[in-house]
C-alpha cells in the first residue's frame, strides 16, 4: 500500500482553456525549475491509467462529450483539481451560451486553484493537496 | 538575448536550479498581481471597484451601518482592474500567490473589508466620510476647512458651503 500511494499518475484535460493554464502546467511539470515530479507524481497519457485529473478551460459546449468520456474512464479512487479560475466557477465566460460549466456540475472537485492563469508554484500547491486527499481516499478505500 | 546567455553562463557555472517551493521558500516578482489588500480607511464604498471587475469577484453590501467589501477569489481573475480604477488607491493587489484551496473553502475563500460609516455633526445622519486619499485627489490644497466639511453628510454638507459663499 505504502508503494502504491508513492507514485500517482497526473492527467491532464484542457476543455477549451486559453493556454494560459495549459503554459503554466507545462512550466510546471517539463521544466527543472518548477519540478512537480519531485512530488512523486507522473504525467501519463491515457486517463486509465490516471489518479489525479487536472482540468483547465471552462468546459465549452464541443469539449463537454470529451471530458465526459474521461470522467467515465477514470479508475477509482481519483482526486479531481480544477486548475486556473474557468474551470472552477467559469470566471469572465459565465453566462455564455457556449459554455456548460463549472466542472463541480459533472464531478466532485477536490481542489481549485484559482489564478489566471494560478502561478506554477500555486499549482504545485494543488497537486500537493489533492496527493493528501488521494492518499487519504485509498486508506478508507481499503 | 544578453538575459538568455546571462541564465546559461550561470547554469554553466552554478548548474540548473530547481525552486524548493513546497519545502523551502521561493522567489516572487514584486509586480505579481496575487490577492488584494483593501484598506478601509481610504476606501468609501463607491462601488467603481464592483463595476468594472470583469467576473464579478467583487461585491459591496450594506449592513447595519457598515458596508462590506467582498471579494471572492475563485472567480477573480488578478487582472488588476480594481486598482487600476479605484480613485482613492484603496485596493492594492499583493504578490500573494497562495490561491490553492479545497472544496470545502471554495465559498470562503474570499477578502473582506468593513467600511464604517460616521454619525453627521449636523443633523445625525449616518454616511461614508470622504477619505483623505479622495481629497487629496480632489483639491490642490487641503485645509482645516475641507477636513471640516467632510464630517458633515451630503445634504449639510451643500448647505453649510452655500451659506459659506454668500456671507
Amino acid at each position: 500500500m505504502s508503494i502504491i500511494t508513492r507514485s500517482p499518475f497526473l492527467f491532464r484535460i484542457n476543455t477549451g482553456s486559453c493556454n494560459g493554464c495549459d503554459v503554466e502546467l507545462a512550466t510546471t511539470a517539463m521544466i527543472p525549475r518548477y519540478d512537480v515530479e519531485r512530488l512523486g507524481c507522473r504525467y501519463t497519457g491515457s486517463p486509465k491509467h490516471a489518479d489525479i485529473l487536472l482540468v483547465t478551460g471552462p468546459i465549452t459546449a464541443r469539449s463537454k462529450p470529451y471530458l465526459l468520456e474521461v470522467l467515465d474512464e477514470l479508475p477509482n479512487p481519483f482526486v479531481v483539481v480544477a486548475v486556473g479560475t474557468c474551470p472552477t466557477s467559469c470566471g469572465i465566460f459565465r453566462d455564455s451560451y457556449s459554455i456548460e460549466g463549472p466542472l463541480e456540475r459533472y464531478v466532485k472537485v477536490d481542489v481549485n486553484v484559482p489564478g489566471c492563469p494560478p502561478r506554477p508554484q500555486a499549482i504545485i500547491d494543488g497537486v500537493a493537496k489533492a496527493l493528501e486527499i488521494w492518499k487519504e481516499k485509498i486508506r478508507n478505500q481499503k | 538575448m544578453s538575459g538568455f546567455l546571462k541564465i546559461a553562463i550561470r547554469n554553466l557555472l552554478k548548474g540548473p536550479v530547481t525552486d524548493p517551493y513546497p519545502f523551502g521558500k521561493t522567489f516572487i516578482p514584486n509586480k505579481l498581481r496575487g490577492k488584494l489588500k483593501v484598506d478601509p480607511k481610504a476606501c468609501t464604498a463607491c462601488g467603481t471597484c464592483e463595476e468594472v471587475c470583469p467576473s464579478g469577484a467583487i461585491h459591496i453590501t450594506k449592513n447595519e451601518n457598515v458596508y462590506v467589501h467582498t471579494t471572492w477569489y475563485n472567480t477573480c481573475c488578478f487582472c488588476g482592474n480594481c486598482e487600476f480604477f479605484c480613485p482613492t488607491g484603496a485596493i492594492k493587489l499583493t504578490n500573494d500567490f497562495h490561491t490553492a484551496n479545497t472544496e470545502e473553502e471554495k465559498y470562503r475563500f474570499t477578502t473582506v473589508a468593513l467600511i464604517s460609516e460616521i454619525k453627521c455633526e449636523s443633523c445625525g445622519e449616518m454616511f461614508v466620510p470622504a477619505s483623505e486619499a479622495l481629497l487629496k485627489r480632489a483639491y490642490p490644497n487641503v485645509n482645516d476647512t475641507i477636513r471640516e466639511l467632510t464630517k458633515l453628510c451630503p445634504k449639510c454638507r451643500r448647505k453649510k458651503a452655500f451659506e459659506r459663499l454668500y456671507q
